[in-house]
């Protein structure tokens, strides 16, 4: 035993050798190599006259358009689409090339792109503690850097960035003004009509804009049958550019340009595929979801539970016209405004809950009962009156909403996700309010 | 037995040595090229107008440096959302920070004092650090050296667009000078305790972890300056300091006034309560003077002094 450890220490020293080549595969050492490296992607980024087009994808959502110059001394000059100021005013910070686990690209002092990272939630409107989930370290891929397009991966959030080399005209449009022009279309939420429409190349469409998330929706009727059409959005030097384009038979459209906007008429034009167009308003669908009312009664009924709604009633341009939001039962707060139907088998209710701090739960205090509803052929619903429930105040918020979900015209359901509608007044759709 | 397991001892032992002769005599002839590691010795940059401010106003007098251009790995939890400094809110925080504490200390205690006790490292957030519970983080500290300051774009004083002196002043206040204040009370007692009287005043009404559920005014009928004083005896005197320097001397006398009648929940009547926090405001005098040499109203008056021109 004594003997058999010895063999095993001197075996372990005939292993050892003195020859100390260093031959690797490479003629280089990894930390040349990647001084090299770092040195090239900055020189690329640097030598490029007009500077980079970019477009963040968020790991939040949305698609934002960006305008990067970057110089030898650590410093860019970048634009942004995310508000008037940033995509009309030029910023200037700092970047650097920096080997972390691979060759990382690090936006190093506050800029134009850290609105979107920024954790404070009046910055971007995303959740405090996280904005929109997106990011300004990136790691850089050697096969994804190719001398017109560098595809970067964000290092927390993992979002993309695609910088695409500008050509003058397309820097021009940064400094002269025209791209912060293209930001005209926000003003498409001004317009107090639920349903807006544009006609392009005589195929009218129904535009649906959601501006937080960056989605532009567009709906047509082949026949009578309804085709919708989804995809994100970012304001560049083309304008307002899909990330995917639509193709409508012999129609392509890639995006929209040529803003204008008259404040005091509430008249946004642009062009698309070639055409020139106004945004006009109705107030229907252009193809009317038929189901959709009763899809969205029965949901409650099957599931359990009740749509909810936080904000009540919008009504020509004004959020919780109703001021739902401002009512009190004693000390207790407004919570929601519910709509639960089939409640009983005469009527449902639609009321507001308040929240009772100290018990922690939450309390109906009074509210409104409608009858059945009514579900026209044509997709609408109307809410018959039936009754209420306690003691309404009258006049007051809740004796408001009642009125006008009592209105006789009666409701679109639009479904804008799996389990969200909006419910649109069939009288201007002038007034609407959001079920979850 | 204990001879034979001497022998063997002795034998591995002579193998042992025959082993690392043989491993030693492969001489290394040289170790690569190690002046070519990237990133060695520090991230390097153009310098530009803040690097110079810094190097000027903190670290050629005090070798204080200060990192404002982002790099994740100086923050503790890398799963935060941070995000780093605009540029135009450096020099406006760091230059607030050099008046209000640098200076009245330096004044005060000489350069020697200051630079062999100050913390040497500052990195800048630009925003806050949130946590899952609903607290916000403003700053931490780690060994002595390095000092961790968020929320820098928020930062507002006198002169700079936006600024709200109603919001802003006890912002800057509370946030970045109390916390520079608090950390440097820290290194101050971690090298020379402060005297032992100080923790029989309120002994019995220590919160520990609890501290998070008091608001300052409940802590202050107990004999506390904050809430967050509660939480031990370090912390308690950390705490004096840095609202006796922030607040100056007619502000603490108000936080004293302003106990209310009556006796709190645990017993402590309005005089004990007033009485407790006039003791620790005498040992912390005292323990300035005689340990530091430094007279404390005075230090007060500087530090308030200064700040009453930031707002």
């Amino acid at each position: 035993m004594k003997n058999s450890i010895l063999y095993v220490l001197f075996l372990t020293a005939a292993f050892f050798s003195c020859e100390n080549s260093d031959d690797t595969v490479f003629e280089e050492t990894a930390d040349v190599r990647l001084n090299a490296a770092l040195a090239s992607y900055e020189k690329q980024l640097v030598e490029a006259p007009s500077g980079w087009n970019a477009v963040i994808y968020p790991a939040g959502g949305g698609s934002y358009g960006f305008h990067f110059k970057f110089n030898n001394q650590n410093r860019v000059v970048m634009y942004s689409d995310f508000a008037d100021a940033s995509a009309a005013t030029a910023k200037e910070s700092s970047y650097r090339l920096k080997a972390l686990q691979t060759p990382s690209l690090i936006f190093d002092t506050y800029s134009y792109l850290h609105v979107l990272s920024d954790p404070e939630s009046d910055v971007n409107g995303g959740d405090l503690g996280e904005g929109l989930k997106s990011d300004f370290e990136f790691s850089i891929f050697p096969d994804s850097v190719k001398t017109d397009v560098i595809t970067l991966v964000g290092r927390k959030n993992k979002s993309r960035l695609v910088l695409t080399r500008a050509n003058e005209a397309q820097a021009t449009a940064y400094t002269n003004g025209s791209v912060a022009k293209s930001l005209l279309f926000n003003n498409i939420a001004k317009y107090q009509t639920y349903f807006k429409r544009i006609t392009l190349g005589g195929v009218t469409y129904e535009i649906t804009v959601n501006q937080q998330d960056r989605v532009i929706k567009l709906t047509w009727l082949s026949g009578t049958t309804g085709n919708t059409f989804t995809t994100e959005y970012y304001f560049g030097p083309a304008g307002l550019t899909f990330v995917k384009p639509l193709v409508n038979g012999s129609q392509t459209i890639t995006g929209f340009t040529n803003f204008t906007w008259n404040a005091n008429t509430v008249q946004l034009g642009f062009s698309g595929a070639g055409a020139n167009t106004v945004v006009t308003t109705a107030i229907k669908p252009l193809a009317v979801d038929l189901a959709a009312s009763r899809r969205w009664w029965q949901k409650p009924v099957d599931s359990g539970g009740e749509w909810r709604s936080e904000f009540g009633f919008h009504v020509n341009g004004v959020d919780d016209a109703f001021k739902v939001k401002d009512l009190v039962s004693g000390k207790d707060e407004f919570a929601f405004y519910i709509y639960q139907p089939a409640v009983d088998p005469d009527y449902d209710v639609f009321a507001p809950v308040f929240y009772i701090e100290e018990e922690e739960k939450l309390d109906l205090v009074y509210g409104h009962a409608p009858g059945r509803p009514t579900f026209v052929a044509d997709g609408r619903v109307i809410f018959p009156e039936w009754g209420s429930l306690g003691t309404v105040p009258k006049p007051g918020p809740a004796a408001s909403s009642a009125a006008l979900l009592f209105d006789p015209s009666g409701f679109y359901l639009i479904q804008t996700s799996e389990d969200t509608y909006d419910m649109v007044s069939a009288k201007d759709a002038k007034a609407w309010i959001t079920w979850e | 037995m204990t001879m034979i397991l001497l022998r063997t001892i002795s034998k591995l032992f002579f193998a042992a040595l025959i082993l690392t002769a043989t491993l030693t005599s492969c001489k290394e002839e040289e170790i690569g090229e190690v002046d070519d590691i990237s990133g060695l010795g520090g991230d390097t940059w153009v310098p530009g107008p803040i690097d110079k401010w810094i190097m000027d106003s903190l670290t050629i007098p005090y070798n204080i440096s200060a990192k404002y251009k982002w790099d994740q790995f100086e923050f503790g939890n890398i799963t935060k959302t941070l995000v780093p400094p605009d540029e135009a809110q450096v020099v406006p925080l760091l230059s607030t920070i050099k008046k209000a504490w640098t200076l009245p200390y330096v004044q005060e205690a000489g350069e020697v004092f200051y630079n062999k006790y100050s913390p040497k490292f500052f990195v800048l957030s630009g925003s806050n650090e949130y946590n899952a519970e609903g607290s916000v983080t403003l700053g931490t500290a780690e060994g002595g050296r390095k000092v961790i300051l968020y929320g820098t774009n928020l930062f507002k004083i006198k002169g700079m667009a936006g600024y709200n002196p109603a919001e802003d002043s006890s912002f800057v206040k509370d946030w970045f000078l109390h916390t520079i204040h608090h950390e440097f009370g820290h290194i101050l007692h971690q090298t020379v305790l402060y005297p032992v009287e100080y923790k029989n005043i309120t002994k019995s009404l220590y919160q520990g972890g609890n501290w998070i559920n008091w608001s300052d005014e409940d802590a202050r009928r107990d004999g506390f300056v904050t809430a967050y004083s509660s939480l031990n005896f370090d912390e308690d005197f950390v705490e004096m300091i840095a609202m006796m320097l922030t607040e100056g001397k007619a502000g603490f006398d108000k936080i004293v006034n302003s106990i209310p009648e009556g006796t709190s929940p645990r017993g402590v009547t309005k005089a004990q309560a007033q009485a407790s926090l006039r003791q620790k405001e005498a040992i912390v005098v005292a323990y300035y003077k005689n340990t530091w040499k430094i007279d404390f109203y005075s230090l007060q008056k500087r530090v308030r002094g200064s700040m009453n021109k930031l707002f």
